[in-house]
Order: C-alpha cells, then structure tokens, then sequence
C-alpha cells in the first residue's frame, strides 16, 4: 500500500513539477520582456518630457484653454502626466507580448483581441481632445459675445455651449469603444435635447426685451423714422 | 474696363456710394487741376449708372474717363474694412499698371461736398514729392472714437508723426508708395497675415522716410454706428494696425517723442453735439467683463492692470474714469497678446470691447459740455500718455516674459 501511495506521489510530483518546468520558460519570457520595457518606458519618458519641456508644452496648453488640466490631481503638470501615460502604454504592451509566451494559442487569441480594441481606444481618445478642442474655443466665443452684448448670463450661455459639445463628444467616443451604445444613445439623446430645451428657454426668455427693442426699431426704420446715433465711431 | 486705358496720370477710385450729381461734382473739381492731365476715375457702383456717367463724360472732355469698377468680387456685403482692403489693392494694382503718378481712394462723402476736396488730397502728390497725404477731418467729439483713443495716439507714439487719421480712409497715394504696398503683398513673408493697404500706408511711409502731408478737408459723414456689432467694428479696426505694429517693431521701437507732418488747409471746428448720453449700458458691459472675461484678460493683461480694472468695476456708474495712462498700457498688452497670440486673435481683439467702452465713459464724461480746443487739449494728452509709456511698451514686447508688473 505504501509503495501504491509512495507511486501517487511520485506521479503527481513528476506531473506538478512538468507543468511547472512547461510554465518556466513563459514566466522567465514575461519577466524578461517586462524588465525590458521598462527600461524602454524610462527612456521613453525621459525624451518625451524634454520635448515637451522643450515645447513649452504646459503653457501652450494653458493659452488653449486646458489650464485646469493642469490642476489635475493625476500629474503635478500636463508635461509629466503626459510621459508618464507614453512610459505605462509601453509597459502594458511589454506585458502583453510576455504574455503571448505562454500557451501560444489562447493567449495569442487574448492579445490579438486586445491589440485589435486599441485602435478603438486611439480613435475615442482623438474624438475626446478635438471635442474638448472645439467645446473650449465655442464657450470662450459664446462669453465674449454674449458679453459685449451685456447679456448678464453670459457665463451660463457659455457653460451650456461648452457642456452640450462635451456631452456630444463623450457620447461619440463611447460608441467608438462599442460601450453599452444602446443606453448611450438613449441618454445622449435625453441629455442634449434637455441642454438645447434649457439653452433655448434661457435665451428667450432672457432676451425677450431685446429681441422686441429690435423689432421696434425695424419698424420704425421702415416708417423713415431719423435714429439718432450719437456715436459715430470710425 | 481699365483695359481701355492704355496711360494716366492720375486714378482716382470712388468707394463712396455717391449719387450722379457728386460723381459729378468731384468730376469737376477734378479737372481744375492744373496741367493737362489724364485722369481716370473708378466708380465702384452698379454698371448700369456708371456706364451713363461715362458716356457723358467722354463726351465732355478726353481727358478724364470715367470707368465702372467691379472691385468687391463675389463677396459685396463682406466686412467693411475687408473690402476697403480688396479696393486699394485693386486701385493701386490699376494705378501701376497706368503707370500713373499718383492715385487716390475717395470712401467718404463730405457734409459740404465743395469741388475741390478731392483735389486737396491729390495737388501734393502732383506739385511736390509728398508720397502720403492723408486727411485731417473736422470731427465732432463723439465721431471717430476708435481713432481718436487708439489709432492716432498708438501711430503717433510708435512712429514719432502725428497723423491725425492713419487710417483714411480717403487717401492719396503717390506711385511710389503705391509699388512698395504692392511689393509687399507679393512677398512669400507677408502670405500668413497679408497686407492690409490702409493700415500699412502710414507706418510704410514713415518707416521708408517718405513724406507725408496732412490736409484738413472739412467735416466727414460718419456713417450710423451699429451699436451691437461694435466689437466687430473694433477687431476690423485694431487687428491691421496690430499687424502693421509687429511688422514695423524695428523701426518704431527706435522712435522716441513725436513731430507735426506738412500740413495744408485751415483747420475747420465742428458745431458740437449737445445731447446728452446715457451711458449706463456702456458701465454695465464694462463691469460684466471685468466679472466674466476676468480669466481671458489674465492671460492678456498683467496683475496690476487687473488689480486696477477691478478696483474700477467696483466703483459707481458715476465715478467710473479710466486713467490715460491705464488704457495705453492696456492697448499694448493687447497688441504684444497679438503678437504672441496669446490667445486666438479674433477672441483676443473681440474681448477689449468692454474696455473700450470703460474708456468712451470716462471720455464722454469729461468731454460733455466742452468745446472744440478742450476735445483737442484731451486728445493731446491721451497721445502724450502714449508717449509716456512707451518705454513699457518696448520692455514688454523685447522681454515679454521677464517683464510683467
């Protein structure tokens, strides 16, 4: 009996110990392939963040309109969150090719699927900073004008211009990563039509005196009445 | 219809929409000039009255032909200053290919239309070797704000000649400088801002030591202001002379004190207006961009001019007075911000609007029941508050990042 469970064990052992040794290779690989890219990701680091230091990235950054970006509890500055996103992205892809060393059909299937969701990634990323891009340069024109035409809710006319083009924006990069599209485009729908239906009532009935001001002065215009108009600027 | 004209000696281009009895009075007055002249005059209006016009006027004497001028292109209704460019492009571009001596842009109609204004602009050009000539109108002191508080006073501190109108926009124009506004325009440098033509007259000419003559030529139309699109009006009008001012800065930043260009005419005073202003609205906007363009006129406006724009603000309608000294040193943060384009142009120039009007309060205030000398007294001390702070201006724009107060 005890050569029957001495054998058992030997049995076990040898296939604990073949599993193991199969595994071993792959381990060292990953292991390998991770010191590898962080020593590519340090580097990497490094370059980017003095180009950008040599850029004056930060205040480029800040004249765009992105200066609470730099306020962002992530980085000290837009420079170091930026290289250090570029040195983590070439570490994940190290661990992801160490992980192809295991067993090679299943794991290749899982990094293949990964790698073909990035593009997905890198396009909703784009559709996100163009957004944010275009929703800052719309809500400074919105405030400027609104306040040189004395509107006293200038700020809120802005807010709702810069919020309805974010809200676009974020539903556009979540259909691009084919995150829940349904229930984004329901919400979507709901959240902008409520923006435009809030926009809509604060303008008009904001400017209401405004808007009959000008249709009295059409009128009389189109009576030949003489407007004086004291200044006469160039 | 140039193309009929082999030669001249003198074109004249009429940008103001004058009736047939004006195009004919200016006709008039322009052939008692003395020597035997070809002169060409464009009309730019619709062809049908020009063509009538023209007929006429070949009949009468060879001399003087009088052309329909198509020079707005596709877009007739396009920004004011913008087609004015398109038109002393247009006119000086016919002038050289006339190989004419001089050439002049009529865009005003006069409260007293005489025969010989135009002749006023033009008998410099062809009598001596003034390059320039620009116009000294009679103005009231609520009629060309945006030249009396920045463009004449910024011109006459950068660039040491005090041209009363810099910016015309009746002008005469002599071959010479007509070329180098030409030339360049040509230049591969000049593509990314362009060369606006009025706005680069005077700074081309002084810069170059071209002579330049002052004439007093009576009291200009103004046409009606359109009050809600005056911030409009205000980047049409600063944004050349920004650009002018960046081109130039080798040469004005050498300059120190201003002189009195030649001038020729009498000076005529304006009866002045009496009716009194509500400028509570002007307050209002001035107070809402302090409060709201605060964060946009920080990347503009160093913290001692902010710290006295809301010092300002906090005051009551009635005590609200922007200091000279004050708004020159904005104006040349505005125009560095431009240079640097610290932010987009378009925002940075639309965004000074509430300024402006702060200065036009405290202008309108003092100015309320003066007469003609006291209006010139104050505007002689705005320019000399220019003056005074241009060694601001020169630090700011050789080390903007090291000088900021």
């Amino acid at each position: 009996m005890w050569d029957q469970v001495k054998q058992a064990l030997d049995q076990s052992t040898t296939r604990f110990l073949t599993g193991l040794a199969t595994l071993l290779p792959g381990i060292v690989a990953l292991i390998v392939a991770l010191l590898v890219s962080m020593v590519l990701a340090w580097i990497l680091a490094i370059v980017v963040r003095r180009l950008l230091s040599g850029m004056r990235f930060d205040e480029q950054l800040v004249r765009w309109g992105f200066s609470s970006l730099g306020d962002s509890s992530l980085a000290k500055s837009p420079t170091l969150l930026v290289s250090r996103t570029a040195a983590c992205l070439v570490i994940l892809m190290g661990f992801l090719i160490g992980i192809a060393a295991f067993d090679a059909e299943s794991t290749s299937l899982f990094v293949r699927s990964i790698f073909a969701y990035i593009p997905n990634i890198f396009g909703a990323a784009l559709v996100l900073l163009i957004g944010n891009m275009v929703a800052r340069f719309l809500a400074r024109t919105v405030l400027i004008g609104a306040v040189n035409m004395n509107l006293q809710y200038a700020r809120l006319l802005s807010a709702g211009v810069k919020w309805l083009v974010i809200v676009l924006a974020v539903a556009m990069a979540l259909e691009h990563l084919r995150i829940a599209p349904g229930i984004v485009e329901l919400a979507f729908g709901i959240l902008f039509g409520g923006i435009v239906f809030a926009l809509a009532l604060a303008v008009g009935l904001g400017s209401k005196d405004l808007v009959t001001k000008s249709l009295e002065r059409d009128a009389q215009k189109a009576s030949g009445e003489h407007i004086e108009e004291p200044f006469r600027h160039i | 219809m140039v193309e009929q004209i082999d030669s001249a000696d003198l074109v004249v281009g009429i940008l103001a929409d004058l009736d047939q009895d004006g195009v004919a009075t200016l006709c008039e007055g322009l052939r008692t000039l003395p020597g035997s002249l070809r002169i060409v005059v464009l009309q730019s209006d619709p062809v049908g009255k020009a063509s009538a016009a023209d007929s006429q006027a070949a009949e009468e004497n060879a001399s003087l032909s009088l052309l329909p001028w198509s020079v707005f292109g596709p877009d007739p209704l396009g920004a004011p200053l913008e087609r004015m460019s398109i038109a002393c492009q247009s006119l000086f571009a016919a002038s050289d290919k006339l190989g004419a001596r001089a050439c002049c842009v009529v865009a005003s109609k006069m409260e007293i239309a005489t025969a010989r204004w135009v002749c006023q602009l033009v008998q410099p050009l062809l009598d001596t070797d003034v390059d320039l000539v620009v116009p000294y109108y009679a103005s009231g002191k609520l009629q060309g704000l945006l030249n009396s508080s920045v463009v004449y006073p910024l011109t006459r501190c950068l660039y040491g000649k005090r041209i009363r109108n810099p910016l015309g926009p009746d002008v005469g124009v002599s071959r010479r400088l007509a070329q180098k506004i030409l030339g360049a325009n040509r230049q591969p440098k000049a593509a990314p801002n362009g060369t606006h033509p009025l706005a680069a007259l005077a700074p081309v000419a002084i810069c170059d030591n071209l002579q330049v003559c002052q004439v007093h030529v009576g009291a200009r139309l103004y046409p009606p202001i359109d009050w809600m699109n005056m911030s409009s009006l205000v980047a049409q009008v600063l944004g050349p002379v920004f650009v002018e001012m960046d081109k130039n800065a080798a040469c004005w930043q050498r300059t120190r004190g201003s002189v009195s260009v030649m001038e020729r005419g009498e000076l005529l005073s304006l009866p002045q207006e009496t009716e009194t202003l509500d400028i509570d609205r002007m307050v209002e906007t001035f107070q809402l961009g302090v409060r709201d363009l605060r964060e946009i006129w920080s990347l503009v406006l160093p913290p001692a001019t902010l710290f006295e724009l809301g010092k300002l603000s906090r005051l009551t309608q009635e005590r609200v007075h922007m200091p000279d000294e004050l708004w020159a040193r904005i104006v040349y943060d505005f125009a560095l911000a431009h240079r640097l384009r610290t932010i987009n142009r378009d925002h940075l120039l639309h965004s000074m609007t509430p300024l402006y009007l702060a200065w036009i309060v405290s202008y309108a205030r003092e100015l309320e029941t003066a007469g003609a000398a006291i209006i010139e007294q104050r505007i002689e001390r705005l320019s000399l508050a220019y003056e005074a702070t241009k060694p601001y201006l020169v630090s700011r724009w050789r080390w903007p990042d090291r000088f900021n107060p």
